[in-house]
């Protein structure tokens, strides 16, 4: 019982109190710039944007143009843009018209929400850590001069994230690392740049862009299958701490990704029998007194436990 | 101007690892009528080839291009007009190193508005790992993995809108592995092995919007299956020459198959343009059934003759629950609020039948195994204010509660003997930060992490450790210009160990569009890492528990490179990646270290000191051209050079000259 009220004084009043401020407050028309309620229509864009509206077939956005019965007023330019009557008597002007390069970080993401709200993967989007940052959609996305016919993004998706995280590109010009730069992978495989859940491992810290896998698991899972078990015998430093535990993911001087050259020191440094650790506070198992490192035979640890990732028949993962 | 121009051209150019395919298409980007549709495409048809001097293993393991003709690129793209096609409305199909590659890569989209979406992603991988520094170099795997995502939507615009997907994961090559026969005090042996796994995911579901409420449910069906074979040892000696095991005979069947059917369910709503909710709860049910059977035949380390059988049979099972609930809370512009309750649970359980045979003696045991549970319950409540158009801050506070229980056979002879135990960890943690734009151009973030945990599981887990990131941007229509800076500092001590990790990184990149027809681009980046550790294993028989292990590891990374177009005629790319590993600056890799201090115990600092650092270099220059011959016809050739060097040890070095010629057509 004193368990179920530290659970409820700790993780039921927050919500409530969020949820208790919020009713009652004024509502807002995102993205709404406030200049005009009249509507122009298409015809009136084209006239002076030819640019943007002669290959605007090609774009995405315009499916929702050609599907829809409804008024055009609500799926065409100022669908986006908002009411341009003002702007084409006043001809032109980013004062009469919504513009996005003029919008703040939340304008333009409560603008682009109107609609993408509905998407699953967007929902987290302002927690992500790129909102926080006051990263928004069009600093990634290009609407209408993208490189990407798929997501309309302003470059090819690597270039897009290297732009800002020079480290990470620094990372994947390791000797040994994940195929992103080859093209066989893509910094989305691994990653939701519109937010994520909280992670299921590593104490479900601030989540830092990283997807799930289908167990909401590590990514790193979704390909490497044969790491996922069950297993009799679970490693449980996968289960409980991640892979990062002992690999980087981006890349890495070591061979498979590894935190440490030799692979003895990465075992080590955990299996040393250091109290308040493990699985009673009684310290990760030390090896055996049969290992004597002072012989190199006995540095080899995945030599004799070829199982580190996880056994169904042994609990020291031999076999 | 333009003799300064011709020296930088080297040094500084688009960043762009690999030199192929070449990202500028033949033909017209507005594309051609085709009825009611309007058709772009390129397609880059070419030969390529490599030269590699030194370690081939280590080339084929980093880099692995080989020789041939390829299908280094390609795209179509399929519009229609009116959006009123007959079949299709849109067709985009993407492909990359088709042939031989061991990269290859493609993707297709076809959408009928209103009706269906259709998207597809098949990829392929050569992966070859020598992996020599593990296992001493006996462990290596030559497979190819072939991965493919199908998802069709149906009414994809519409409020009811159904999905049904198909995925596919096959890894099949040969690899080699290692084994102990025939007690712990056994020798160690190589055999090889033939890899077979799938992995097949079926899954379907729909979204339903109602007013405001969005609500998603799916259903899927993971199907894996594992049938890799394993046996047949390099050499009937072991690994060691003084001792007597032999091996002259091994089999060994390891087949595994398994499902893991789940269920996930979500709900989101934009309840009011001020006020968001989010619901989401997933369940899953892992099963692997496995059956193990191992036969071996050799002579023991007494030199007597030995078979050992051993048979393994059963189920492990591991059902996964998680959920959320997340409360925005933004009116207007200025403020947002945000509180999400998460939980996740996780138990790992089975039983399995233990057979042994050796010789003429044969045990038999049965066990059933309930062997780890996590269990954590999380909190976060994210605030964000922009107080000025020009500044603003954020912050997060978040509680994680984490109960770990076990129950643990310890011996397979005594299945009650078991080991119960439970440790549950709490972690607080919160990070603040501002932004800033003091003009348009120009983005500032800082933000610090703090964070605790009460009995975190591992000695290298987060104990109490701090964050600091930082980045300034600066972008304009010309100029691109970041800086980053990180920091992550761990300790984690007890009364006899320690262990701290300090990791830092900081760069800095930027980009200059010189005119319309040259682009400059460059970038430097250092990675530093060092994690000191406690240490306690035997030598000698002896318990040695008051040692130490000290990792250092310091990354120079810098890359350029430079595109440029000559009189609408030709592109030209050249550039240039460099990553250097410093270590700690010790010349051979036994001398003694810099962080000698750290090692206590002067019997094993040579043991020790090998494994603190991994030195190295790796460059690759580059260099490519595209010449436009026709309006829809180009000619490329590109150079690619690869060199690896060891500063320690020289025995995985290379140097590869890799390049390609090639034609893009557009149709």
């Amino acid at each position: 019982m004193g368990f179920c009220r530290e659970i409820i004084r700790r993780f039921f009043w927050g919500p409530v109190l969020c949820f208790a401020v919020a009713v009652g407050q004024p509502s807002g028309m995102p993205g709404s710039s406030g200049t005009s309620t009249q509507y122009a229509g298409n015809l009136a864009c084209r006239s002076c944007h030819p640019a943007a509206s002669l290959q605007f077939f090609r774009n995405p956005h315009s499916n929702a143009a050609k599907a829809s019965r409804g008024v055009s007023e609500n799926i065409g330019c100022e669908s986006c843009h908002g009411p341009g009557k003002a702007h084409v008597e006043a001809k032109g002007g980013k004062a009469t018209i919504v513009a996005f390069s003029d919008l703040s970080a939340s304008r333009v993401l409560d603008a682009c929400l109107r609609c993408h709200w509905k998407e699953q993967n967007r929902a987290n989007i302002r927690r992500s850590a790129h909102s926080q940052a006051n990263i928004t959609c069009t600093n990634c996305h290009s609407i209408h001069r993208s490189a990407t016919p798929r997501f309309l993004l302003a470059r090819q998706q690597t270039e897009v994230c290297y732009s800002c995280h020079n480290d990470v590109r620094a990372q994947f010009s390791q000797p040994v690392r994940h195929r992103v730069n080859e093209g066989f992978m893509k910094c989305s495989d691994c990653h939701n740049p519109h937010g994520t859940e909280s992670p299921t491992w590593k104490m479900g810290r601030h989540p830092q862009l990283v997807d799930s896998g289908l167990q909401n698991e590590q990514p790193c899972l979704k390909c490497h299958t044969d790491k996922r078990g069950p297993f009799l015998y679970e490693h449980a430093a996968l289960r409980v701490d991640g892979c990062e535990s002992c690999h980087v993911s981006h890349g890495s001087p070591n061979a498979r990704l590894l935190k440490r050259p030799a692979v003895f020191t990465l075992c080590l440094e955990c299996h040393n029998g250091a109290g308040s650790f493990g699985r009673q506070a009684d310290g990760i198992a030390l090896q055996s007194a049969t290992h004597n490192m002072a012989d190199p035979r006995y540095r080899n640890c995945t030599t004799c436990h070829i199982r580190v990732h996880g056994s169904n028949g042994d609990r020291t993962f031999l076999r | 101007m333009r003799r300064l121009l011709l020296f930088l051209l080297p040094l500084l150019s688009p960043a762009q690892p690999v030199v192929s395919p070449t990202p500028e298409p033949a033909g017209s980007v507005l594309g051609e009528r085709l009825g009611n549709y309007s058709v772009t495409n390129s397609w880059e048809l070419g030969y390529r080839f490599r030269t590699v001097d030194g370690s081939l293993d280590k080339y084929r393991s980093d880099v692995n291009f080989g020789n041939g003709i390829r299908l280094l690129g390609g795209s179509l793209g399929i519009h229609s007009r009116e959006g009123k096609g007959a079949f299709f409305d849109e067709l985009l199909l993407e492909v990359r190193g088709l042939g031989n590659d061991p990269y290859q890569f493609s993707s297709l989209r076809l959408q009928k508005n209103v009706w269906y979406r259709y998207d597809l992603l098949w990829r392929s991988n050569e992966f070859v790992n020598p992996a020599l520094a593990i296992a001493g170099g006996e462990h290596a795997l030559y497979t190819n993995r072939q991965m493919q995502d199908h998802d069709l939507t149906v009414l994809p615009q519409s409020k009811l809108r159904f999905r049904l997907g198909f995925s596919n994961n096959g890894q099949s090559g040969s690899g080699l592995s290692t084994g102990q026969w025939f007690d712990s005090r056994g020798d160690e042996f190589t055999y090889s092995t033939q890899i077979r796994r799938t992995q097949r995911e079926y899954r379907m579901g729909g979204d339903f919007v109602l007013r405001k409420f969005k609500f998603s449910i799916s259903r899927g069906w993971e199907i894996f299956k594992d049938d890799t074979r394993y046996g047949v040892p390099l050499a009937s000696e072991g690994a060691s020459a003084e001792d007597a095991v032999t091996l002259t005979s091994l089999r060994r069947d390891e087949p595994v198959r398994g499902t893991t059917p789940y269920w996930r369910a979500h709900l989101h709503s934009e309840v009011a343009a001020w006020f968001t909710i989010q619901a989401r709860f997933t369940h899953s049910d892992g099963r692997r059934n496995f059956l193990f059977n191992e036969f071996a035949v050799g002579t023991d380390r007494f030199g007597a003759d030995r078979s050992r059988q051993v048979l393994l049979s059963g189920t492990g099972r591991r059902p996964v629950s998680t959920g959320s609930l997340t409360l925005t809370w933004h009116p207007g512009s200025v403020f947002t609020l945000i509180n999400q309750t998460a939980f996740h649970n996780t138990r790992m359980d089975g039983d399995g039948q233990y057979a042994e045979i050796n010789g003429s003696l044969a045990a038999l045991s049965l066990v059933s195994f309930q062997n780890l549970g996590i269990r954590t319950l999380s909190n976060a409540t994210d605030a964000s204010w922009q107080i000025r158009k020009w500044a603003g801050i954020f912050g997060n506070y978040q509680l994680s509660d984490r109960r770990v229980r076990s129950i643990e056979i310890l011996d397979l002879a005594i299945p009650s003997n078991v080991a119960p135990t439970e440790q549950t960890n709490r972690q607080r943690a919160g990070t603040a930060g501002f932004r800033l734009q003091p003009i348009k151009p120009l983005r500032i973030t800082l933000g610090a992490e703090v964070g605790r945990n009460d009995r975190p599981f591992y000695a290298t887990s987060d104990k109490n450790y701090h964050a600091l990131n930082a980045r300034a941007q600066y972008r304009t229509a010309r100029w691109n210009l970041t800086s980053g800076y990180q920091s992550f500092r761990n300790t984690n001590s007890t009364s006899l160990f320690l262990h701290s990790s300090t990791g830092r990184s900081w760069s800095a990149s930027g980009g200059w569009t010189v005119a319309k027809n040259l682009q400059l681009d460059a970038g430097y980046s250092y990675m530093h890492w060092d994690a000191l550790t406690g240490l306690a294993y035997f030598s000698n028989f002896s318990l040695v528990d008051q040692d130490r292990s000290y990792y250092v590891s310091n990354i120079h990374t810098l890359h350029a490179g430079a595109q440029w177009q000559l009189r609408k005629r030709a592109d030209v790319y050249v550039g240039y990646v460099r990553t250097q590993d410093r270590g700690d600056g010790r010349a051979t890799a036994l001398s003694v270290p810099i962080q000698s201090q750290y090692l206590l115990t002067p019997a094993t600092t040579a043991t020790f000191a090998a494994a603190q650092v991994f030195p190295l270099s790796y460059q690759a220059p580059s260099a490519r051209l595209s010449v436009i011959l026709r309006p829809n016809l180009r000619w490329n050739v590109g150079w690619q050079y690869y060199a690896y060097r060891e500063m320690l040890n020289a025995w995985q070095d290379y140097s590869a000259h890799t390049g390609f010629v090639s034609l893009s057509y557009s149709f």
